[in-house]
Parts: C-alpha cells; structure tokens; sequence
C-alpha cells in the first residue's frame, strides 16, 4: 500500500516471513476518552531467516510494534501477516525477548527456561535434558538451580534469550533487550546473539534505541519517525556475519559509515535514500 | 548487585533481631505477671462476692475443674471444627470470587458494588435472619464465619491479582500458554502473598465471629461455656473461657499466621524486588 521506495526494492529477494501493512495503533484510555496514537499507517516486512534491527527515539512506538506482532495488540487498522497468513493472538511461533527480562521470580532458571515445554505437558526429564543443552548454549549450566534475583542483570537476559530458543519460535521479537545492561556485558551479549542466531533458522526482529546496536547486529535496519512511528527508511548492512565482532568492526570503516547514515536519519538529518 | 547488598545486609541484622525477639518476650511475661499480681490483689482487698469479681486463682481452679471433666477439651474441639471449617469454606468462596474480580473487569464492574454493599452489613447484623433460616446451630455459625473469612480473602485476592506485573503474563502468554495455565503459572503464584495476608486477616475476624456466633446459636464450644458459665453465676468459668480465647488466638498468630505469611510475603517481596 504505502510502500516506500527503499521496500519495494528489497521485499521481493527473499520471502516474507512478517509483511505488516498500513498498521495504525491506538491507545484507548480506560473511559474511552483519550486516544493516543501510537504507530501510524507502519509498512515493513521481515524475511525469512534475517535479523532485522529496528530503531527509533524513544515513544515513536517499537514496543507497541512488537505488542502487536506477538499478538498482544490488535491494530486499529492495517493487516499483519506470519507468513501470509493473519496474526490473531499470542503463540509460541513466536517467542518474546522483553527488556525487563520477565522471568519467573518463584521458579529456578532451568525451571524458568524449560517453561514453554513444561506448558506443552513435555515429561520433566525431556525437558530438563533440553534446558540444559540451552544452558550451556548461554554459558549458564552452573546456574540451573538459582533464582532470578540471584543473576546480574546480563545473566537474567541470557536466561530470558535461553527460555524463547528453547520453545523453538520461527521468529525472535526482543524489545531493547540489552538495554538495562552494562555496558561490557551488553557487548558480549550482542556478540553471542550474533553467534546463536547464524547458527539457527530463526528470524529475529529486534527492536533498540541504540543506532550502533542496531547497525552491529541487523541484516537490515528499519528507522522509524518518532511517534507516531512510520517507516523512515531501511538501510541494508552489507557486513559478513563472522566479522559481528567489537574488535573487528570497532575500526571498520564500513561500520562507521552506515552507523552515521543511520544516526543522521534518526536524528532528522539524513533523507531515505 | 543490589541483591549482594540486601543480602549482607541481612545477614547482619540477625544477631540484632534475635536478641530484640528475646527481649520483647521478657518484657511481654512481665506485662501479663505484673496484670495478674494486680487483678489478684484488687480481688482479695475489695471484699466482693467471688460470682462478681473472680480472684486469678478462682479462675484457675475453674480451669482445672474444666479441665478435669474434660468439659474444656470437648467444648475446644467442637469451636476448632467450627473454625476450620468456617475458615477453609470462606477462604475457598472468598479466592475463588477474588480471582474471578481480579481477572474479569466486567465481572468487577457487576459485581463490585453489590459486594461492597454485602461486606458493610456485619455478620451479626445477619445471625438473626440465619437463625430464622437455619435454627440455632452448626449451619448458622458456618454461614457467620463463611461470611466473615470471604471478604478479607477476596478484596485481598481481587488486589494482588490485579497487581501482577503485566509483562509476566505477556511472556507466559507468548510461550503459548492457554488462559488456566496463565492463571496458574502467573497469576496465582504472583498473587499468593496478598492471598494469605487476606486470609490472616479473615482469620482474625472468624475468630472473633466464631465465639459470638456460639453465644447466641449453640450448645456446645467456647462461646457457649462464656455465655452460661455467666448465667449460672460461674463467672470464674467465664473468665476461663475469654481467657482460653484469648491464649488459643496467640498461638495461632504467633505460632502459624504470622511466620506463614512472613516467610511468603518477604521471599515474594525480595524477588518481585529484584526481578524490576
Ligand atoms: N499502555 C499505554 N497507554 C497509553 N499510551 C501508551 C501505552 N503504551 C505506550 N503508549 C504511548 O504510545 C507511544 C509509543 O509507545 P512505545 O511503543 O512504548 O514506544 P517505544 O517502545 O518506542 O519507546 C508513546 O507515546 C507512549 O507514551
Ligand atoms: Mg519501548
């Protein structure tokens, strides 16, 4: 409908795994007075198997983009689609990072990623073997029988990350999820993402505020306006997934480019190429 | 981090706690000796007849009396059946209906005031319709107590259901989780501390219902000791009874509700704590 040149040019490599068309989304109040826009006529499409970063000021309206693609939220306007078909409710196809982590305070980390297949009526013995093989994924075995206010904050979100793989979604929504992390280990959760992620079918759209994380991780970068959230521009990043790495890409030239393309069009500066 | 912090933090204080527990108990054993010294000495010097003003030590020779024809023991057994059964019934109604508010507005729209209106009337107000409806006896008291235990638990309930962190719920819900297992997996665990505050607190009230139910609607159990012991001109027996009340409620408190709801309250608190 309202796609943008920069879409229309790139939709029809691979197949479309979420293909969101004019989505407009409003906030009710509880008397059905106030209305607030949130997301405004939004076009986007995610492929298949791609990492799609998406990043905007804060309120133009990424966390009500991922509400409504998990099926938290229903449009006012516009269709959502999961490859082609309509998206009517939560699911487990797809699997919800938040940045609160949102694990379960009373149950144990392996007891809290083993959660989707505990749900499913998966025997406790599967399910507990599979939790450990994502345990281990996450560098976090040791910590099975921990509690969540036990881990730092970086430890929290692997868990979370460990508790979506391991319900096997066809697509991975992760809201800001590294941002209540420190620093340092935001770096090398960013580099594990990269890492689990080239090594699974997944589809990932995450969501940031951040431009350089989302340059570093994203196959592509959608920009939106600030609220109510339109698609600004999508920038395709032409960086080999082995050279996701700080080290390498902290003088990468091609890096540095498009992190200050990106940067320009958030801030209002740059034009949608 | 902050959590290394709290925890040493309490790691710290437990000596502290430890000795002001201990001492709290001593200056508790001194209020009630330094009472019954008084209460003993007032009897002895003011010369009134024993049925008007029972000496301490009239009183426990009642008690040993009760005692002794196993009248206090039977009468004990029959308000702790009344009890629980009052309290387990009304925690059972008053959870359910809580949950129920909790999730549904429309149901806490329809239903709210009404219950509101309900909980304003108290159980006394009631007993003479339930004795025209049911007679003098088990049913009676059950219903009072039912009705007094329900409230508590369900606005409590009703509360701390809505209290649970909507993004807990967002996330059982994408890991596929049907509606009951939302409820069970989020919701009621994540209620459970504002559960058992309501049901502490309609406990305290079913008590106290439970011994003026039986004063008026039986002929058995601690409140029917209280109420014709006086009748009869035994007031130290009367004396026996409150006093039997009074003790038996300390224990349960004490001994039960409050560690019970400590313990779920604070290990809840501390990781909803850290988990923001
Ligand atoms: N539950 C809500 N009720 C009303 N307005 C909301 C609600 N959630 C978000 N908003 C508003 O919608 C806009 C987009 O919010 P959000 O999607 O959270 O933005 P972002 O995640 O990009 O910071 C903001 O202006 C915000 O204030
Ligand atoms: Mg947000």
């Amino acid at each position: 409908m309202a796609a943008l040149p920069a879409e229309a040019g790139a939709g029809s490599v691979a197949a479309s795994k979420i293909t969101i068309r004019g989505l407009s989304i409003d906030y009710v109040s509880e008397d059905g007075r106030a209305r607030h826009r949130a997301l405004e006529d939004l076009s986007l499409e995610v492929r298949e198997n791609e990492f799609l970063s998406v990043v905007g000021p804060s309120g133009c309206g990424k966390s009500t983009l991922i509400a409504a693609i998990a099926g938290f939220l229903r449009p006012r306007s516009g269709s959502l689609l999961l490859d082609g078909k309509p998206i009517g409710g939560p699911g487990a196809d797809r699997g919800v990072v938040f940045q609160e982590y949102a694990l379960l305070p009373w149950r144990t980390v392996l007891d809290n990623v083993t959660l989707g297949l505990r749900l499913r009526g998966m025997p406790r013995s599967e399910r507990d073997r599979i939790g450990r093989q994502f345990l281990e994924m996450i560098n976090l075995v040791e910590a099975a029988d921990k509690y969540p206010h036990q881990l730092s904050g970086g430890m929290k979100q692997r868990v979370a990350v460990a508790r979506t793989l391991a319900n096997q979604p066809e697509v991975m929504l992760m809201d800001e999820p590294f941002a209540a992390v420190d620093a340092q280990s935001r770096m090398t959760l960013q580099e594990e993402l990269v890492r689990i992620w080239s090594q699974s079918r997944l589809t990932v759209l995450f969501v940031t505020h951040s431009v350089e994380e989302a340059v570093f991780l994203g196959d592509r970068v959608a920009v939106l306006t600030p609220g109510p959230g339109r698609l600004k521009a999508m920038i395709d990043i032409d960086i080999p997934r082995r050279q996701r790495r700080w080290a390498e890409l902290g003088n990468n030239l091609l890096f540095a480019t498009l992190r200050q393309r990106v940067l320009d069009l958030v801030r209002g500066a740059g034009t949608p190429p | 981090m902050s959590v290394g912090a709290g925890a040493s933090f309490r790691s710290g204080a437990v000596g502290q706690v430890a000795f002001r527990r201990i001492e709290r108990g001593v200056l508790g054993a001194a209020g009630v000796a330094g009472l019954v010294l008084l209460w003993q000495a007032a009897a002895s010097l003011s010369g009134v007849p024993r049925y008007f003003f029972p000496s301490p030590r009239d009183v426990a020779g009642a008690f040993t009396v009760l005692l002794e024809k196993g009248i206090l023991p039977a009468y004990l057994a029959d308000s702790a059946g009344r009890y629980l059964a009052g309290i387990g019934l009304g925690t059972a109604i008053g959870l359910a209906l809580g949950l129920a508010l909790g999730v549904s507005r429309r149901a806490a729209s329809m239903f709210g005031p009404l219950l509101n209106f309900f909980y304003a009337i108290v159980e006394v107000a009631w007993i003479p319709i339930f004795v025209i409806w049911w007679g003098y006896g088990l049913r009676t008291i059950l219903v009072a107590l039912v009705y007094v235990v329900a409230f508590p638990v369900l606005f409590n309930t009703q509360a701390a259901v809505r209290a649970t962190p909507r993004v807990l719920i967002d996330a059982v819900r994408a890991l596929g989780a049907s509606p009951r297992q939302v409820l069970g997996e989020v919701i009621f665990p994540a209620a459970l501390p504002g559960i058992i505050t309501g049901f502490r607190v309609g406990a305290g009230f079913a008590f106290r219902g439970l011994i003026f139910a039986e004063m008026i609607a039986a002929k058995n159990g601690i409140g029917y000791l209280i109420l014709t012991s006086a009748a009869n001109h035994a007031t130290d027996r009367t004396i026996a009874g409150m006093i039997v009340v009074g003790t038996v409620w300390l224990v349960i408190d004490q001994l039960y509700l409050r560690p019970f709801e400590r313990v779920t309250v604070e290990r809840w608190g501390v990781l909803r704590h850290a988990e923001e």
